[in-house]
């Protein structure tokens, strides 16, 4: 599914030279991932969660951002990983997808990124996971695997 | 041209759906005198005509086509007067009329549930024509020779001003026919010259005046329609743009010099003419029809105008948009003006100033709110036709009396009690009224059934009451019937009047042995009760055998503001609604009763409720789960009651309601029992709880 979903930010993007596209990386559970800042709103790093009863651990419950409520989903828990204190570092990256506003709950964000598309390749099928299918090898040969938002928010 | 044609679409449903209801009450009320006025008629004629040619436009031919003959009816009554009319003849009119709006109303149905329109509507047509002919009778012959006379005379005016009178300066043209009988062709040609104004093209039209002069579609189809341009460059963009639109049935671009013009546009005239010529006898009607409405529509929207000036349709969500907003200034002038930094400070023009603010803002509140309040007239209006039919079909003499229409309430409540109340209303006639007019006489009553449809306010609420004097109903025969179907719950002599009464709401159960077309197919009344609930309201029946029933509906004003109790359970906040509390009280271990399953019970007022323990039911961490250390609260959701164990109470608010976000109805949290949030003056967040769901969710896990 993250194939498609590049496929379309590449034709998007089709008449800029070098198919260049700005990404937004975080860290989660020692992983960088990067996601497309046509979908990040902004980011926030005081919060107060409203907790939701009756849902999966990982919705966090629902924040109030200037009126609007906002779910949050704690990235590293949909990702089956071990849940982990909220420190300093932790802030909510705020997407809006489809016009689906949702929160994802990261251990800190890195910095914004101009990535080539054309250089980003699958993710080698015995080691994928769940919300992603692409990845890019950096000059510095650390590896940025690329979130897949509509998988995100899929039913 | 897409986006335009959906905003079109929008506009035609409305304005179709507004007149066919204004069609529905002028018809009840022409039937009630039993005849029609001559206002009536030519109202009944304008309003066809306008849905025949707004059909058209959007292409509906089978809208077109029964709008189209029903004018053509009128056209007859309105020439030849009403009184040509005998009784018979007029009471089969009305029926016709009846059935032509509901199938009108059905396609119109079909065409926004985007299902393909009936094609085959021949037989229909053949209905409207054979009232036609059998009233017209040997008048026709009359009618048909004032046809020719008249259809010649504009036509002939048509072809001296054919030629645009500015032509002379202007070099190009594109001169379009639109096809035979699309209609509309005014407006057609408007949507053109918006397609190219939005190119930004420089160029003059003829008729200039195809926006405000209905009379301009008649000279189109005559002559064709001009546009004029300086540049040869924006004839070919121009002509591009005439090529991409709809109905045209040719185009041709024309060099004009001086002598040319005038030639051609007649020579055009000629072919005009001769379609119309040899275009069969059917096709002429409509043609004369359409220039005898045109003093007819002008004359519409003279009286109209100032009544239409009064009133805007906005779209709904712009107005949830202004409701939210208004709901978010609220919150954060109460963060501001309480805000913790002020603490200790002595203020005084600040709290001047504050207060003034909080002044401002709650009458701005009271405003939007007031934006989203309707009148119920329109739903009750329509039991109208409701009375009438059943009146007719299970030929029993009834009236219907109305009481406080203007009653306004949230525009979402408006449009959910509507089928409640038709449900409601069958009922009162089909069960309530009796079958013989000798047994209502027996009982001393007025031989005409009277069912009584009223609204009224009462606070935060509004009372929705149908009311008959019928035969009531008989408690014994419900229960046993509710015996034979299986759904009694303890033994029938513990039930009291109002438990069998509330039996009548009980999914599968009807009355009626026998299955009529309008109800006693057991879907009724439980329908009724959940159609009610979903938009938080309550139904309650009320009889006494020999004098009558009454059905009750409690309806909160609106569902954008609600008065809620703040509770903690831990470190969460709830708002319960106020309306669901009937009491709070302390209670100590031992009040508490367990039943034989082990679920904790407690006694209030003489009978046993169940408890169910929020902290348990949601999980919270950290929560009191002693009975001393927390509170009981009593709640009843219509028909369930019960305690719900909380932490303790905060206070009372009046609190904006906002529906959760969309991402999380994925996960049923409707079915959890919270029905939405709200947000305190803190900036903090508080889940709104659904007493009636709660209650389910605390069955589902014990």
């Amino acid at each position: 599914m993250a194939e498609t979903t590049v496929d379309i930010i590449e034709n998007e993007k089709g008449n800029t030279p070098k198919n260049i596209q700005r990404f937004l990386t975080f860290v989660s559970d020692n992983i960088t991932f990067g996601v497309s800042t046509d979908y990040v709103i902004e980011i926030i790093s005081s919060y107060m969660i409203c907790t939701l009863p009756m849902v999966p651990d990982y919705i966090k419950g629902i924040i109030n951002l200037r009126g609007q409520t906002i779910p949050i989903i704690d990235i590293r828990l949909r990702m089956g990983k071990m849940p982990q204190e909220y420190t300093d570092t932790t802030c909510i990256i705020i997407l809006e997808i489809n016009d689906i506003s949702v929160g994802i709950v990261v251990d800190s964000v890195t910095q914004v990124q101009d990535i080539d598309l054309d250089r980003i390749s699958p993710i080698p099928t015995q080691n994928q996971q769940e919300l992603t299918s692409s990845m890019i090898s950096r000059e510095d040969g650390s590896v940025v695997l690329f979130l897949d938002c509509e998988e995100l928010i899929r039913q | 041209m897409d986006a335009s044609m959906e905003g079109l679409l929008e506009t035609y449903l409305f304005e179709t759906n507004s007149l066919l209801d204004g069609l529905d009450e002028l018809l009840i009320n022409a039937e009630k005198i039993g005849d029609f006025s001559e206002d009536d008629v030519n109202e009944i004629f304008r309003s066809m005509h306008t849905i025949k040619g707004s059909s058209a436009m959007l292409e509906f031919n089978c809208l077109m086509e029964i709008a189209h003959h029903i004018e053509d009816l009128f056209f007859y009554i309105r020439e030849n007067g009403i009184d040509s009319l005998d009784q018979t003849h007029k009471s089969e009119l009305f029926n016709l009329m009846f059935k032509s709006t509901d199938k009108l109303r059905s396609e119109i149905e079909k065409v926004e549930n985007n299902e393909p329109l009936e094609t085959n509507i021949d037989s229909f047509v053949g209905e409207i024509n054979g009232l036609l002919k059998k009233i017209s009778g040997e008048g026709s012959d009359t009618a048909d020779a004032k046809d020719g006379g008249k259809d010649a005379a504009p036509a002939d005016g048509a072809k001296v001003s054919a030629i645009p009178d500015s032509a002379g300066d202007i070099p190009y043209f594109i001169h379009v026919y639109f096809e035979d009988g699309c209609g509309m062709e005014n407006l057609r040609a408007f949507m053109i010259v918006n397609a190219l104004q939005e190119r930004e093209l420089n160029f003059t039209y003829y008729p200039d005046d195809i926006d405000s002069n209905p009379d301009s579609a008649e000279k189109i189809i005559e002559d064709g329609f001009y546009i004029g341009f300086h540049l040869e460059e924006d004839l070919e963009k121009g002509a591009t743009v005439v090529e991409n639109s709809q109905n045209i049935r040719s185009y041709e671009m024309v060099e004009n010099h001086e002598e040319h013009a005038p030639e051609s546009p007649v020579q055009e005239e000629k072919t005009a003419a001769s379609v119309h010529d040899t275009a069969a006898p059917a096709a002429a009607s409509p043609a004369k029809n359409k220039s005898d409405a045109v003093p007819a529509k002008k004359k519409d929207t003279a009286t109209h105008g100032a009544v239409k000036q009064d009133l805007i349709s906005v779209n709904l969500s712009k107005l949830d948009a202004l409701m939210a907003l208004v709901g978010e200034i609220v919150i954060t002038e109460s963060m501001v003006t309480s805000s913790p930094d002020l603490q200790g400070l002595n203020l005084d023009n600040f709290n001047k100033s504050a207060r003034q603010l909080r002044k401002l803002t709650d009458d701005l509140q009271d405003i939007a709110m007031s934006l989203r309040m309707v009148s119920v007239s329109g739903v009750f209006q329509k039991m109208n036709r409701i009375v009438r039919d059943m009146k007719q079909n299970l030929n029993r003499d009834v009236r219907l009396k109305i009481i406080g229409e203007n009653t306004e309430v949230d525009k979402t409540i408006v449009d959910g009690i509507g089928d409640p109340l038709m449900h409601i209303v069958r009922n009162a006639i089909d069960h309530g009224i009796e079958e013989n007019v000798e047994d209502r006489i027996a009982a001393g009553k007025d031989p005409q059934g009277e069912v009584i449809l009223s609204a009224t306010h009462t606070g935060s609420e509004v009372i929705i009451s149908v009311s008959d004097d019928g035969r009531g109903m008989d408690t014994d025969a419900i229960l046993a019937k509710a015996a034979r179907n299986g759904i009694l719950t303890k033994p029938e002599s513990d039930y009291s009047q109002k438990e069998i009464l509330m039996l009548l709401m009980t999914p599968g159960f009807s009355t009626n042995t026998e299955v009529t077309e309008y109800s006693g197919r057991g879907v009724g009344l439980d329908v009724v009760k959940k159609n009610v609930e979903a938009i938080g309201g309550v139904v309650s029946i009320t009889s006494e055998l020999g004098k009558g029933s009454c059905t009750t509906l409690k309806i909160p004003l609106t569902l954008a503001i609600a008065d809620g109790m703040e509770i903690s359970v831990g470190k969460s906040i709830f708002t319960v609604p106020i309306s669901n509390i009937r009491q709070s009280f302390k209670a100590t271990e031992d009040d508490i009763v367990l039943d034989p399953s082990g679920h904790e019970m407690i006694r209030c007022m003489d009978a046993f409720y169940p408890i169910v323990r929020a902290h348990e039911l949601y999980n919270i961490p950290d929560a009191c789960t002693r009975i001393e250390d927390g509170i009981l609260m009593w709640v009843d959701a219509s028909d369930k009651s019960y305690c719900l164990f909380v932490d303790k109470l905060i206070g009372e608010h009046q609190v904006v309601v906002k529906p959760l976000p969309p991402y999380l109805q994925q996960f049923h949290i409707k079915d959890s029992g919270i029905s939405g949030c709200t947000i305190l003056g803190d900036g903090n967040i508080s889940i709104i709880l659904d007493i009636a769901h709660v209650y389910e969710a605390a069955r589902g896990i014990y």
